[in-house]
């Protein structure tokens, strides 16, 4: 297993009380998609927000059969609204 | 493609927006034309949902955000070789009806050398792959807007 961090901005950010990241522990390998299922299952804060998130892997977009190296920077957040 | 003399400016702040000294960093001795767009905080909105809008909470994932900015600028001199300069800025925090919240500006030589398309092109882009979200703080709540693009592969 591995630990991995990942970075919440916006909405999913008030969902869990304003944490800038959470935590989770995905086995070896593992790709967005896993990252994404154990997340709706362990922060049911946040399953709702897992369908129609965005991901990034070292601040590029990332999808769902994207394996996750290790040490990367990871963010989920919803579809942007700047400007 | 992008001459050395040819400046780029992108970034999220906090600060400000300085339209003058923006336009003027972008403002080489060749320049006869620039386009400017800004957007701001808009107080009444009628169109569509018309509701009023107290103040905008904006929040950015600033090293992202600012590499996705670099990223439309070279979109935008891949598209119009002509353009010069190319200021790209955002503005977070909490922001007020009537304030610009975000500049999108291109310089050229000329005006009918792609600078009004090619900054319109640039708020587009950002609007599209620019992590920057916004909380739109009402006389009755609040509420966290969302796009709906979703970025593709190589975006």
């Amino acid at each position: 297993m591995t630990r991995v961090k990942v970075l919440l901005f916006a909405t999913l950010r008030e969902r869990v009380g304003g944490a800038k990241s959470i935590e989770v522990d995905l086995p070896d390998g593992g790709t967005i998609r896993d990252l994404k299922m154990r997340i709706a299952k362990n922060i049911p804060a946040l399953e709702q927000n897992m369908k129609s998130v965005l991901t990034t892997i070292n601040r590029e977009y990332a999808f769902d059969e994207a394996i996750l190296p290790d040490g990367a920077e990871l963010a989920m957040f919803p579809p942007v609204s700047g400007g | 493609m992008q001459l050395p003399n040819h400046p780029t400016i992108f970034s999220i702040t906090e600060e400000e927006l300085d339209l003058d000294a923006l336009l003027d960093s972008i403002t080489l001795h060749s320049t006869g034309a620039a386009a400017i767009f800004t957007g701001m905080v808009r107080g009444v909105t009628s169109r569509g949902d018309a509701h009023e809008t107290v103040y905008l909470e904006y929040e950015a994932y600033k090293p992202m955000a600012e590499a996705k900015m670099k990223q439309v600028a070279d979109e935008i001199r891949a598209r119009w070789q002509t353009i010069e300069g190319i200021a790209i800025v955002q503005r977070i925090g909490r922001l007020y009806p009537r304030t610009p919240t975000v500049l999108i500006a291109c310089t050229a030589a000329h005006r009918d050398t792609g600078v009004f398309e090619a900054a319109r092109y640039g708020i587009d882009r950002l609007k599209e792959i620019v992590p920057v979200w916004k909380k739109e703080v009402g006389p009755n709540g609040e509420e966290w807007v969302e796009g709906d693009y979703i970025p593709k592969p190589g975006e």
